[in-house]
């Protein structure tokens, strides 16, 4: 089936996410929340986007949104850029210390809104952390707490007993909101320092040991002591030895 | 207490779902929702502690802290604050000497605030564990609290 997407004509099965088919179609649309591996979180609201079907118009999240039958979308007019704007500004509210929302209420030239108070920090709690580190099977963070006191934690605000380490929280963070340093022998996230482990053979970095055994322990293997490129060159070096011997 | 958090759980299923009921007898039981009772809960069903963190830290029912031996709910609604819920959060708070969401010295009553409890024609209302009492006034409010008090030999 055929829409149009800002006058352009695009080409999309029925059921697909709008925001993919329009950035399929290179149409961009801002998103904090979204993630490709983790879709339809739909909860930051920066990816609304004017849907008109059969004269009728109404603000959709473009993110959770199916395409079921030909409409004309606008990704970026008049209508759109307000309430984007002002979606923007309300998370900024919320995480004033971030980066990507300053800029992003800049480039909309989001209204100011003084009366609201201001919150702390950079998390805008999206829930994508928490999801990661479920859908990953380590599940060491959660939202605690409702409301206005909702907030990302791991249990009983100490460093979480379940993390492995393997920071999938820091690094779908839209906002960069979770702390995380790493250098040649540590990383520390949550408030836990882990130690990292090195390829035996060449020396590159392999990831926490907790994170190895947690990925052995699913695959039902012992935890490997060399580098994804390493082990590749011992198993053709072992294959090489299995033809020149025949 | 381990023994008693056991009792009470491995009565349930080792499913998901069951974990709100427990962790509601565990409520009921030791007047919070222990630590040890969260870990101990996690690893009967098999899920994460967070997981439970998570539920336990969402319901108003469900607290970490001790609560006292008789949990106060006075109702701060539309009808009952016009009707002076007000003066009773005073009233309570000179007379036991806690605030909304704290729980006395003594360790036997805990003030909850709550918004509606659905008897707005009897208002202004308060629920001491789980007798309603109407139309309280300031004068009344120390004759019921009193008949709370563990009588002392």
């Amino acid at each position: 089936m055929n829409i149009v997407i800002d006058g352009k004509s695009c080409t999309c099965e029925p059921g697909e996410f709008l925001l993919e088919v329009a950035r399929r179609n290179g149409i961009y649309i801002p998103t904090l929340c979204n993630h490709e591996g983790l879709l339809g979180q739909g909860c930051c609201r920066v990816c609304i986007v004017e849907v008109v079907e059969r004269g009728w118009s109404k603000t959709v999240v473009s993110c959770i949104y199916p395409v079921l039958n030909e409409c004309e979308v606008h990704t970026n007019n008049e209508k759109i850029k307000q309430q984007r704007g002002i979606i923007l500004r309300l998370l900024q509210k919320r995480a004033p210390q971030s980066e990507i929302i300053a800029a992003l209420c800049k480039a909309y030239s989001a209204p100011a809104l003084d009366k609201l108070n201001e919150k702390d920090g950079k998390c805008i709690i999206c829930g994508l952390c928490v999801r990661a580190c479920s859908t990953l099977g380590a599940g060491a963070i959660a939202t605690v707490n409702r409301g206005i006191t909702k907030e990302i934690a791991p249990p009983f605000n100490e460093p979480p007993a379940d993390c492995i380490g393997c920071g999938s929280c820091a690094r779908v963070c839209p906002t960069k909101a979770i702390e995380y340093h790493e250098n040649e022998t540590t990383r520390t996230v949550w408030e836990k320092t882990f130690t990292l482990v090195h390829c035996a053979s060449c020396g590159a970095q392999m990831g926490t040991q907790e994170e190895l055994n947690f990925a052995a322990e699913k695959a039902g293997t012992e935890p490997s002591t060399l580098c994804d490129a390493c082990r590749k060159k011992q198993l053709a070096l072992v294959m090489a030895d299995v033809y020149s011997a025949t | 207490m381990t023994e008693e958090i056991l009792s009470l759980i491995t009565k349930y299923p080792k499913e998901l779902r069951y974990a709100l009921a427990a962790m509601q007898d565990m409520q009921r039981q030791f007047k919070h929702v222990p630590r040890e009772g969260i870990e101990l809960l996690a690893q009967h069903i098999g899920c994460k502690t967070a997981q439970l963190y998570s539920m336990a830290t969402f319901y108003k029912a469900l607290s970490l802290d001790a609560k006292g031996k008789h949990i106060i709910k006075l109702c701060d609604g539309t009808a009952c604050h016009i009707r002076g819920a007000n003066q009773l959060i005073d009233g309570i708070e000179r007379l036991l000497g806690i605030a909304p969401g704290e729980t006395s010295q003594d360790g036997l009553f805990s003030l909850e605030l709550v918004n509606c409890l659905g008897s707005c024609a009897i208002a202004p209302v308060m629920v001491v564990d789980e007798t309603y009492y109407s139309k309280v006034t300031l004068e009344k409010l120390p004759e019921i609290i009193d008949a709370y008090r563990e009588v002392t030999p």
